[in-house]
C-alpha cells in the first residue's frame, strides 16, 4: 500500500468541521462520481458536547453534521462506536450505553432505532453492542461487548441467528469489537481481548482465526476493526500496536503500515493564517524518534511523532480498494491504495 | 473494641494506601505486620481496571484536559498496589507541575508514570529523571536555559523545592546549578514550546515532548557548586545534591509529612523545627545508610514507633478522602463500571482544594489543616455521605450485609452497631461527640433512654443511616 492523502484537522469545538477523537467512519459513493466520508466523533468523554457525525467529501469539502447532544433525544448519541451503510444508503450507528442501533439517512435525518435485546441470555446484561456489519441482503450483524456475541438480525431488527460466548476457543470472544462482510458473505470479526480475528460464515459456523497475541509481524495487540477488500485481502486496525496490517485471506501478512501522515487541505488552510506556528513546524523535524530506552515503544513512539498512526481504531476499504485509516488520537484519517 | 493489631493494619493501610475495605481487611488476618509493609513497598500488581478498556471507552483519556485525572483517579480506585500510587501522589506534591501551562497533559502523564516507575528507587535517578522529564522542563522554561544566556528557573527550584530547601545554599549556587543543566532540553523545542503557549491543538492534536540535549547550548566551562569544582553538567550537580545532608533532612521531612503527620507548611521549614527532630534523624540516617534508596528509608518510617504511634495525626488529603471513599463504595469495582461518572466525582477533588495534575504553583499544596476551609469542608462531608450513603453502590450493600450477618443474633447494642459501622469505613476510635450524634438519630424511647446500651433491631436502612453518619464525622476527616 502506499499513502494517498490525509483528511482532517483535529477540533474541539463541538460544531464545525474538524475531528475529536473520531472513532469510525463509513463511505457512501456515487460510483464514478463522488465519495461522501460520514466520520464519527466520539469526542470529549467527560461532557460529550461535540459527539456527532460530520460527513464531507473525499475532496475534503464540508457538507454537515447529526447526533449532536443539543439535538432530539432519539437523534442524538451517548457512547456510538461503529457506522455501516446499509444498500438504501441508510447509515446505522451503534451505541454501546444504549443498547440500541440508530439508523439516519444519508441527510442525518433520523429514521429509527433498533433497541438490541440481551434478554436472549436470560439475564438482563448490558448488550453494549460494539461493532456493526451489513451484508448484500441488508442483514445486520451487530457484536456485543459485554455479552461476548455476534447477533444477525433481519433490517427490522428481528434476531435471526446468534452465536458465541465468553472465552478464548473457537467462536468464543471476549470484548469483539469492529466487523466487516466480505463480497462472499463470509463475516470477520476483531476480536479485540483474544488479539485475534476471527472469520466465520453467514450461519455464525466458525471457519478460520487470523493472528495471535503479541507485538511481532502477523501478531495483533486489541485489534479494533477490520476490513476485506475486494480481493478478500483483510486488513486489520492493530489499536494496541499502533498499526495496520495487511494479510490475505489465507493469513499470511501482506504489509505492515504505521502511518505516513501528510498535510490535509484542512491543515494547509490553518497553517496558512497561523504563519508563527507554520514558520516554526518548518524548522522542527516531528520524526526525530530518538526516545530514551523505557519510551521505545510503539504508543511513545506514535504519541511523540507526527506522521505515525496514534491510536488506528477504525479500517475501512472503499470500491477501488483504497484503504481510509481513522486514529482517534491524531484526529485525522490517512488513505492508501494498493501498490501497482 | 477493636484490636490493636486490626488498628495498625487499618493506620497503615490509610497512610500507605487508599484505606482499607472490610474484605481486604479479613484477608490481612495472620500476616504480620512487617510482612504487609514488605507486601506493600514490593508489589507491582495491576489493577482490576486495565489501561486497555479505560482507554476504549474513553478514548480521550490519553491526553485530553480532563481525561488524565480521569485516568490516574481509575488507577488509584482499582490498583492493587495502593503504596506505587501513594508515592506517585507524594511525588507530584513535591515536584508539582501543572497542565496550566504545559497545556499537555499526556507529557504529564508520562512524568507521572515516572513516579510510579522511579518513585521509590535512589533519589539520584529518580532526579536526573525529573531533570530529563519534558514536562518538568517546559514548567520551569529549561528550554530558554542558554549558555549564553541562562534560565535560572529550573536550577532555582531544584534547589529550593525539589531537593535541599532554603538557606542551604547561595545565590551563585543557583547560577552554577543552572549553568550546569543548560542545553537539557526537548526536542523541537521552539515549536512545542510555542503550541503550548498558544495551547494549540492544530493541524493533528498535541505533540507529546521527549527529552533532547542539546551540546550546542550547553555550558561546558568550570563551575563552582556547593563547595566542589569542575565542569559539572547535570549528572554532577545531581550528585553533588543528593550527597548533601540537607537534602536527606528535606526529603525524610517531606515524607514525614506525608505519611506520620501533618508539617507546617514548608515555606516555613527554614525557621520552625520539625515536630519530631528524632524521627527526622533516623529518616536521615537510613537515607544515608541505604545509599539515597527511598524504598529503605519508606521501610524505616512505615515500621517505626513513631509512624504506629501517629494515628489521626493527619487530615485526609482531598484525593485521599475521595479515592478511599470510592474504593469503599465499590462504584468502579469492575471494568464494566467505566464510564463518564468518573470525570465528575474526581472533580470533587478540585472543588476541595487538590486539582490532580494542576498544582497551585511549583509549590505543590499545603496540607494538613489548610485542606480544611467552611466551603471544602461541606464538600468533603456531602461527598463521602453521598457515596456511603447510597446503598445501591455495590460496596455499600456488602458492607451492609457484613454487618447485617455479624449482627445478626438477637438484638444488638446501638454502641456495638457503632462500632461496627466505624470500623467497616475506617475509624478505630469513636469520640463521644460521634457516638451522641448517631445516638440523636434514633428516636425510640430506650435509645434516648439507656444511650448507646439500648438494644436495637438491626435493619439494612439503620446500618445504612449510621454508615452515612460515621463518614460524616470528624474523625472521617483524619487518618
Amino acid at each position: 500500500m502506499k499513502t494517498v492523502k490525509t483528511i482532517g484537522i483535529n477540533s474541539n469545538q463541538p460544531v464545525g468541521r474538524g475531528f475529536n477523537f473520531p472513532y469510525d467512519i463509513a463511505i457512501k459513493e456515487d460510483l464514478g462520481k463522488s465519495r461522501t466520508i460520514y466520520l464519527l466523533n466520539r469526542s470529549n468523554s467527560a461532557t460529550r458536547m461535540g459527539t456527532r457525525i460530520q460527513y464531507f467529501t473525499y475532496e475534503e469539502d464540508w457538507i454537515g453534521e447529526f447526533g449532536n447532544p443539543l439535538e432530539d433525544d432519539e437523534a442524538k448519541f451517548t457512547r456510538p462506536v461503529t457506522l455501516a451503510f446499509d444498500n438504501s444508503d441508510q447509515l446505522h450507528v451503534t451505541d454501546e450505553a444504549t443498547d440500541e442501533i440508530k439508523i439516519f439517512n444519508s441527510e442525518g435525518k433520523f429514521q429509527r432505532s433498533i433497541k438490541l435485546d440481551s434478554d436472549s441470555q436470560g439475564n438482563g446484561d448490558r448488550f453494549g453492542p460494539a461493532g456493526i456489519a451489513i451484508d448484500s441482503g441488508d442483514f445486520i450483524y451487530v457484536s456485543s461487548r459485554y455479552l461476548n456475541l455476534i447477533q444477525k438480525l433481519t433490517p427490522e431488527g428481528r434476531v435471526v441467528k446468534e452465536w458465541g460466548g465468553t472465552g478464548g476457543g473457537p467462536g468464543e470472544f471476549s470484548m469483539p469489537w469492529g466487523m466487516d462482510v466480505d463480497s462472499q458473505g463470509d463475516l470477520y470479526v476483531a476480536d479485540w481481548r483474544n488479539d485475534r480475528i476471527q472469520k466465520f460464515d453467514s450461519e455464525g459456523i466458525f471457519l478460520k482465526t487470523y493472528g495471535e497475541s503479541g507485538r511481532g509481524v502477523g501478531q495483533f495487540h486489541r485489534p479494533s476493526s477490520v476490513a476485506v477488500d475486494t480481493n478478500l485481502n483483510v486488513a486489520v486496525a492493530d489499536w494496541g500496536n499502533e498499526r495496520v496490517q495487511i494479510l490475505d485471506n489465507e493469513g499470511s501478512v501482506i504489509n505492515v503500515l504505521e502511518g505516513e501522515a501528510t498535510l490535509s487541505k484542512w491543515s494547509h488552510e490553518w497553517l496558512d493564517v497561523n504563519l508563527d506556528e507554520r514558520e516554526a513546524r518548518n524548522r522542527a523535524d516531528l520524526k526525530v524518534l530518538d526516545l530514551p530506552d523505557h519510551l521505545k515503544n510503539a504508543y511513545h513512539e506514535a504519541s511523540q511523532t507526527e506522521h505515525k498512526f496514534w491510536g488506528p481504531v477504525s479500517v475501512k476499504f472503499d470500491s477501488e480498494n483504497q484503504l481510509y485509516v481513522t486514529e482517534h488520537s491524531r484526529h485525522r484519517i490517512q488513505v492508501f491504495e494498493p501498490a501497482s | 473494641m477493636v484490636s490493636i493489631d486490626t488498628e495498625l493494619v487499618i493506620h497503615l493501610m490509610n497512610r500507605a494506601g487508599f484505606g482499607i475495605t472490610p474484605d481486604e481487611l479479613d484477608s490481612c488476618t495472620g500476616i504480620a505486620y512487617e510482612d504487609l509493609v514488605e507486601n506493600l513497598l514490593g508489589s507491582k500488581e495491576s489493577s482490576h481496571i486495565p489501561d486497555d478498556v479505560i482507554f476504549r471507552d474513553h478514548v480521550d483519556l490519553h491526553a485530553s484536559r480532563s481525561g488524565v485525572p480521569a485516568y490516574w483517579a481509575y488507577r488509584m480506585i482499582s490498583t492493587k498496589s495502593p503504596l506505587e500510587e501513594k508515592m506517585s501522589l507524594f511525588w507530584h506534591g513535591i515536584f508539582a507541575t501543572g497542565n496550566s501551562k504545559l497545556n499537555n497533559l499526556r507529557s504529564l502523564l508520562n512524568q507521572i508514570e515516572m513516579f510510579r516507575r522511579s518513585g521509590t528507587g535512589k533519589f539520584d535517578d529518580l532526579l536526573l529523571e525529573l531533570s530529563q522529564d519534558p514536562a518538568m522542563l517546559i514548567w520551569l522554561d529549561n528550554q530558554d536555559n542558554l549558555n549564553e544566556s541562562i534560565n535560572e528557573n529550573y536550577g532555582r527550584e531544584i534547589l529550593e523545592l525539589f531537593s535541599m530547601g532554603v538557606g542551604n545554599y547561595t545565590e551563585d549556587d543557583i547560577k552554577e546549578c543552572a549553568r550546569a543543566f543548560t542545553g537539557w532540553s526537548v526536542a523541537n523545542s521552539e515549536y512545542m514550546s510555542l503550541m503550548a503557549q498558544k495551547d494549540s491543538i492544530w493541524p493533528y492534536g498535541r505533540i507529546v515532548w521527549h527529552y533532547d540535549f542539546k551540546p550546542g547550548i550547553h555550558d561546558v566551562d568550570t563551575k563552582e557548586f556547593l563547595g566542589e569544582q569542575g565542569p559539572f553538567n547535570g549528572d554532577d550537580v545531581i550528585r553533588i545534591i543528593c550527597s548533601q545532608k540537607a537534602t536527606a533532612r528535606f526529603i525524610a521531612r517531606h515524607m514525614y509529612n506525608f505519611f506520620v503527620a501533618d508539617e507546617v507548611p514548608v515555606p516555613q521549614w527554614k525557621d520552625t523545627p520539625p515536630r519530631d527532630p528524632a524521627a527526622i534523624d533516623t529518616l536521615v540516617e537510613a537515607y544515608f545508610e541505604y545509599d539515597h534508596d527511598i524504598k529503605s528509608v519508606l521501610r524505616v518510617l512505615l515500621t517505626s514507633n513513631f509512624f504506629k504511634e501517629s494515628r489521626y495525626q493527619k487530615i485526609k488529603s482531598p484525593v485521599e478522602l475521595v479515592i478511599g471513599t470510592l474504593r469503599l463504595s465499590g462504584e468502579y469495582n469492575d471494568d464494566s463500571k467505566v464510564d463518564s461518572s468518573i470525570f465528575g466525582v474526581i472533580a470533587e477533588s478540585d472543588y476541595m482544594g487538590q486539582a490532580l495534575c494542576n498544582p497551585p504553583s511549583v509549590e505543590g499544596w499545603h496540607t494538613g489543616e489548610e485542606w480544611i476551609s467552611s466551603g471544602a469542608l461541606v464538600d468533603r462531608v456531602n461527598f463521602a455521605s453521598q457515596h456511603i450513603g447510597n446503598p445501591d453502590n455495590d460496596g455499600v450493600k456488602h458492607i451492609v450485609d457484613r454487618i447485617r450477618t455479624d449482627l445478626r443474633d438477637d438484638a444488638h447494642t446501638v454502641g456495638e452497631l457503632i462500632e461496627s459501622c466505624g470500623n467497616s469505613v475506617g475509624i478505630t476510635r469513636i469520640s463521644e461527640d460521634t457516638t451522641e450524634g448517631v445516638l440523636d438519630l434514633f428516636s425510640q424511647e430506650e435509645v434516648q433512654v439507656k444511650g448507646k446500651d439500648a438494644k436495637i433491631p438491626i435493619e439494612d436502612d439503620t446500618i445504612l443511616r449510621v454508615l452515612e453518619f460515621m463518614v460524616s464525622s470528624r474523625e472521617y476527616q483524619l487518618c
